[in-house]
């Protein structure tokens, strides 16, 4: 565990200077890409993933060809995508580039998924990751690199901006702000100045708001995700201003539950709802956000009053927000490829800034480069300073302990349970 | 102006081509392009019906497995066992999968197992319903492509609803039986059959738009929403064309993710319900234009290159015509300047001879004005002769008519001749004349004598003729050692103190009626023909001719032949040893002369005058050893050739043979020369066998060629029958030859001839002048039934055409008719004297 620990800080300062050489000059961090391969190779490679639809990656194709016309690229969809992707890759249709994820790392059921991935960090494959942003590359024991990722994801929430113009207010920064902003749209006639689905645990809107605040309570401090990763019961209390903190949120009056019931899952019906006009501020994470755009057309509310909106952190802190970056869709190559060399040319080709942040946008996702600038929905995020910055990858927390702390929070957040049994429950609460 | 009308017609016409090229060609394109569409609609339905036995064979395959394990009452296990026992091909499998659970059992072991048949379809969305399943039998149930939780292939299922007895409760159960076929082994068959469709791929939508097989170009997993994402459209058009696409046959044109062009066929899967079949190929694929584009291209360069040689050939053909016109005007001007000329060169010596013929009829009784007239009339005549010659001359050089009728000839003869010809004009002009010959060997040439002549005379006299008076001629006739085997190379040279040529002049001086302009020139006599004919004549017979002139200081022509020798030559001509005294203030001439008495065997001394001379007979004389014969030449410096021979006769001795040379005309001093004591007179140049004759003949030795000079005794008597029908010539020619006591007897035409002939007595004729053209019978026709007589006197007797058909050709019609020689009118009373000695001493 020391060495693991060892491991961490390294690659935390490394990041860190990554961080810092995201503000010098440009031609460092990202050349662009040139061809290293015969232009005329002839050649399929296959792309698996879950999505029924990857347009944003078949634009990537189309680009791809442009310097090399004769490779024939296609994603495929894999039902089931996480459970089965193990199978595929020991089948006969093993793709050559597949979708990973950093939670199937150091997960028995899951060992396929990274035993068959080549090395990206292998110099000899001269990968350029400098743009992309450091706390979101996963971090293996070993100091390989079995997969990068080609989105992020956080949370905050969707804000119309046309009723804060409308209601002469500004995007809260703070609590406080958040608070009273609240209370200024609820002065003005708005029932629910916010919203957020709450119906699972999963994505809920009390995850949402508080993950981000509880990563910042128990960064830096080893000794605590020690224990909170070890399910120990007596990690509950590093839950409690977490807990207090939802409690607080709720107390506030920020949201009206009874109305958030309604809304019946986190993504088609958050985004339906948001654009129904009338909510200021809407919880979600960065996976619903890349669906708002194409179900625009289909809310006639949205049609009938289009409004600018955007994507920003939730201030649950009164020193600001923080940013909750994570790594989302990661893509590993598969070692075995028949055509090992023009798979790592083509993630040579799409692990460049213009590349990343172009699959990004056409997805509607965050683009996991240093640059958040070119997308307005997400630009909010770029000015979060680099202190409240925080990656799960970096802190350390395993997923299991961030199932407990979902579940504490989702719990006291709906009124279901006290924070002394949130607390000290922990390690007992199953998904 | 019209030119480039006509240019701008010519592109219009090619532009009007090439329009017509390029909207065939690109209504061809259109109609090819049309074809191939249809051609690929068509590809893709034979494909649908492909696809649709094969998946009816497929779906038959499951069909009969239900419908055994539906009548044989069997668990799953069963069910499993059987399947797996009936299986042929080693990529398919089997699922029986139970509708309450979603699990079942497989008839191939999962992935990297031996025997974990076990399958879970609980986390697809593929079981949850199958409402979709028919009843055996009654259609294809297929799924869309998913991924096979066995083995994690992307496979497609052919399904039935079978009842399995469940062994625990021995109830039944329903399960879903799946014949699973992945889809890399359906892609490998399912691809279009023309090679020119390599880049067009199948693949199969249902009634959503979803997938059920995908080719690599399709995009999304909805095709409508792959179309949307490249293709501008509004959604009402865009379902309208969805309609359409999932219930007809056709195509349609899209644009894909590469942004090309591509033709989508479409057609339902009869077999399934609201299934289609979509074909998608590149556009460019089906386009074939590039023979249009050779068609376009051949074509405009063939009509480029047909323009421009078009173009070529007319400007070609507009400067040859613009020659011809040139020339015709220009030989009408010829023409018309040929008949101004000759206008004016006829009407010249007319007017002289009319004029004077008219002064000679007013003044018979004075007789030395009418002797005067007479000369001057004869003078003119023989003008006119000249012209009317050398015009009939050049018409016929210029037609090419003009051929050669070569002779055995005495070139002694020609040089005497020409000599003769040219005295008057040199007395005329007194003019110093000289005329050298040098190692002549050859006496007897073999070429046409009268076109020889021509060359000589020509040049000769238009030296005479622009040498003003005073002036010097001189005449070098060399026999030369000739490369053509049995020729001589003669080597005429004529040099002149003249007026000269330019250099001008000399560029044309060969065409036909150049005449210097010049003061000078335009008074004297030409027809401007003679050099014209001269070159011509050379360029007949084989030769070169040169000129050298500057003006004001003279021209010097030189003219090279190779002349064919003769085969009969004078035998061996060789004086008896004799002492000869030549004298000559000409040091070539002393030369050439010594050279030639000294090959003729005689002793040869020489003089340069007069009193040399005279001082060399006497020592002779003193010392007993005279000389057998002494030549002197008439004109010398200090005392001439007259009074030298004065002073040998009066101071030395008067019985010494002395000969006279002259290059001039010596009639005038013969006379006063016989007077002084000369014995005989030689023209020069001094030929030979002129010398060997003359000095023989001084020395009492017989010489055969010696000829009479002004005795005609020999002539007197002879009869000859002249067969003439012309009143005034048959006058002319009597009264000629009476003048040299010869008689005639005439005959109107050449009936008349034979008939006197054939009635006369033995040598009552001498031999007959013939004229040519004569009614009844003409002398050529005449001639030959003369030959043909019986009586061999008449039949042998001599005939000379004497005729004013005076062509070379002429002359040899004559001659192949039988005659012995011919005589041009007018005729030339030496000529015709001559030539009745040549006949009489039987000279061919």
């Amino acid at each position: 565990m020391n060495m693991k620990k060892a491991i961490s800080l390294l690659l935390t300062a490394t990041m860190g200077l990554g961080m810092v050489a995201c503000t010098g000059p440009k031609a460092d961090v990202d050349k662009g890409f040139s061809p290293s391969l015969d232009k005329s190779t002839s050649c399929h490679i296959t792309i698996a993933g879950g999505y029924d639809n990857f347009e944003a990656l078949e634009t990537e194709f189309d680009r791809f060809n442009e310097y090399y016309p004769n490779v024939e690229l296609v994603f495929t969809k894999v039902d089931d995508y996480n459970n089965m992707i193990g199978t595929v890759l020991n089948g006969n249709d093993a793709p050559d580039i597949y979708v990973n994820y950093s939670w199937m790392y150091g997960r028995e059921q899951y060992a396929s998924c990274i035993d068959h991935a080549e090395n990206l960090a292998d110099p000899s494959l001269n990968i350029n990751f400098n743009c992309i942003r450091g706390n979101i590359i996963l971090n293996t024991d070993d100091g390989t690199l079995p997969m990068v990722p080609v989105f992020a994801n956080t949370y905050g929430m969707l804000v119309n901006k046309k009723l804060f113009e409308k209601e002469g207010l500004n995007v809260p920064t703070t609590y406080k702000e958040l608070v009273d902003v609240c209370n200024a749209f609820r002065e003005k006639g708005y029932a629910n100045p916010m919203m957020g689905f709450s119906q699972k645990e999963t994505t809920s809107l009390f995850s949402l708001t508080i993950y981000p605040y509880f990563c910042g309570t128990v960064a830096g401090d080893a000794e605590a995700v020690k224990k909170l990763n070890s399910l120990d019961p007596s990690a509950g209390e590093y839950l409690r201003p977490s807990l207090e903190k939802v409690t607080q949120f709720m107390n506030d009056g920020c949201v009206d539950l009874d109305s958030c019931e309604q809304i019946e899952n986190n993504y088609d019906a958050v985004i339906l709802r948001f654009f129904e006009g009338d909510i200021p501020m809407m919880t979600c994470s960065g996976d619903t956000v890349s669906g708002t755009k194409k179900r625009e057309s289909r809310s006639e509310a949205f049609i009938a009053n289009p409004f600018d909106y955007a994507f920003v952190p939730i201030p649950v802190s009164d020193d600001g927000a923080y940013f909750l970056d994570m790594p989302n869709l990661q893509f590993s190559v598969n070692k075995d490829s028949a055509n090992l060399d023009m798979a790592n040319e083509f993630m040579r080709f799409l692990i460049t800034s213009r590349e990343l942040n172009q699959m990004a946008m056409n997805k509607g996702l965050m683009s996991p480069t240093k640059d958040l600038s070119f997308n307005n929905m997400y630009a909010a995020f770029g000015n979060i300073p680099e202190s409240r910055i925080l990656s799960p990858e970096v802190i350390g927390l395993t997923d299991d302990a961030v199932i407990q702390m979902r579940q504490a929070v989702y719990l006291v957040g709906k009124g279901e349970m006290t924070i002394d049994e949130a607390v000290a429950a922990y390690g007992t609460f199953t998904q | 102006m019209k030119k480039f009308w006509i240019v701008l017609v010519n592109i219009a016409i090619m532009a009007a081509i090439l329009t017509f090229v390029v909207l065939y060609a690109g209504y061809e394109n259109r109609d090819s392009y049309r074809r191939q569409i249809e051609n690929f609609e068509n590809t893709t339905v034979t494909m649908e019906r492909v696809t649709e036995n094969y998946l009816e064979g497929e779906q038959r395959i499951c069909d009969v497995w239900a419908q055994y394990i539906n009548n044989s009452n069997m668990t799953m296990e069963e069910a499993a066992e059987y399947i797996r026992s009936s299986h042929v091909l080693e990529n398919t499998s089997a699922h029986i999968i139970s509708t309450d659970t979603l699990t079942g059992l497989s008839t191939r072991p999962g992935i990297g197992t031996a025997d974990e048949y076990e399958v879970s379809y609980q986390r697809l969305d593929l079981l949850k319903n199958t409402d979709w399943i028919d009843e055996i039998g009654k259609s294809i149930n297929i799924t869309r492509a998913y991924t096979n939780p066995m083995n994690g292939e992307q496979s497609l299922a052919f399904c039935n609803m079978v009842t399995l007895r469940n062994p625990d409760s021995d109830t039944a159960e329903t399960a879903v039986l799946l014949r699973v076929i992945p889809i890399s082994d359906l892609e490998q068959k399912w691809v279009f059959p023309q090679t020119e469709l390599v880049n067009a791929e199948l693949s199969m939508i249902d009634a959503g738009g979803d997938y059920i097989l995908k080719g690599h170009n399709y995009k999304n997993s909805s095709f409508f929403e792959f179309y949307k994402s490249y293709n501008q459209t509004d959604p009402e058009s865009s379902k309208e064309l969805f309609d359409k696409i999932t219930s007809s046959t056709g195509s349609v044109s899209m644009i894909n993710s590469h942004g090309q062009e591509c033709i989508l066929a479409y057609t339902p899967l009869s077999a399934t319900s609201g299934w289609t079949m979509l074909g998608l190929v590149p556009a460019d694929d089906l386009k074939v234009d590039t023979e249009n584009h050779v068609l376009f291209i051949v074509v405009s360069v063939g009509l480029l290159i047909l323009f421009l040689s078009d173009l070529f050939y007319m400007r070609y053909l507009n400067k040859k015509l613009q020659i011809a016109a040139r020339k015709a005007e220009s030989a009408n001007k010829a023409k018309t300047d040929f008949l101004s000329t000759m206008s004016h060169d006829i009407r010249t010596p007319m007017n002289a001879i009319v004029g004077l013929t008219t002064l000679a009829e007013k003044n018979p009784g004075d007789v030395e004005s009418t002797k005067e007239s007479l000369r001057k009339i004869s003078l003119a005549s023989n003008h006119l002769l000249t012209l009317i010659n050398d015009i009939l001359d050049i018409s016929k050089v210029e037609s090419g008519k003009l051929k050669l009728s070569p002779l055995t000839f005495s070139i002694v003869e020609t040089v005497e001749n020409l000599v003769n010809i040219s005295q008057p004009m040199i007395k005329e002009k007194n003019i110093e004349f000289s005329f050298h010959i040098n190692q002549f060997e050859k006496e007897y040439l073999y070429t046409d004598q009268l076109r020889l002549n021509q060359i000589f005379i020509n040049i000769l006299s238009n030296a005479i003729k622009y040498t003003e008076p005073g002036g010097r001629v001189s005449v070098d006739l060399r026999e030369e050692h000739s490369d053509v085997t049995g020729c001589i190379k003669l080597i005429y040279v004529v040099s002149d103190t003249g007026i000269g040529m330019s250099p001008e002049f000399m560029e044309n001086m060969y065409k036909p009626f150049s005449r210097q302009v010049d003061s000078r020139v335009n008074s004297i006599q030409g027809t401007g023909l003679g050099l014209a004919i001269t070159k011509q004549m050379v360029d007949l017979i084989g030769g070169m001719i040169d000129c050298q002139s500057e003006q004001g200081k003279g021209t010097t022509f030189t003219v090279t032949l190779d002349i064919p020798v003769a085969d009969r030559q004078r035998e061996d001509m060789k004086l008896e040893p004799i002492d000869v005294l030549i004298v000559d203030d000409d040091e070539t001439m002393l030369q050439t002369a010594t050279d030639t008495l000294t090959s003729l065997g005689a002793n040869v001394e020489q003089a340069n005058n007069g009193l040399e001379a005279l001082g060399m007979i006497e020592h002779r004389h003193l010392s007993g050893r005279d000389y057998t014969v002494i030549i002197i030449d008439w004109k010398m410096p200090d005392i001439d050739g007259i009074e030298t021979i004065k002073r040998i006769r009066s101071e030395i001795d008067s019985q010494i043979p002395i000969l006279l040379i002259s290059a001039y005309d010596w009639s005038d001093i013969e006379d006063k020369a016989r007077a002084a004591g000369a014995n005989g007179f030689v023209s020069k140049p001094l030929f030979r066998s002129t010398l060997y004759d003359k000095i023989n003949g001084l020395i009492g030795k017989e010489s055969g060629s010696v000829e009479p000079e002004d005795d005609y005794s020999d002539l007197n008597g002879i009869n000859i029958l002249v067969a003439e029908d012309n009143d005034i010539n048959w006058e002319i020619i009597s009264a000629l030859l009476a003048m040299f006591g010869i008689t005639t007897e005439r005959a109107e035409n050449g009936r008349v001839c034979v008939d006197m002939l054939s009635k006369a007595e033995e040598g009552s004729y001498e031999l007959i002048f013939m004229d040519v053209q004569m009614p009844e019978m003409n002398g050529l026709d005449a001639t030959r039934t003369i030959r043909k007589l019986e009586n061999p006197w008449a039949a042998s007797i001599p005939i000379v055409a004497m005729t004013a058909d005076a062509f070379s050709e002429n002359i040899m019609e004559c001659l192949d008719a039988g005659m012995n020689g011919h005589i041009a009118k007018p005729v030339d009373i030496k000529l015709v004297i001559k030539e009745i000695r040549r006949i009489r001493e039987g000279r061919v």
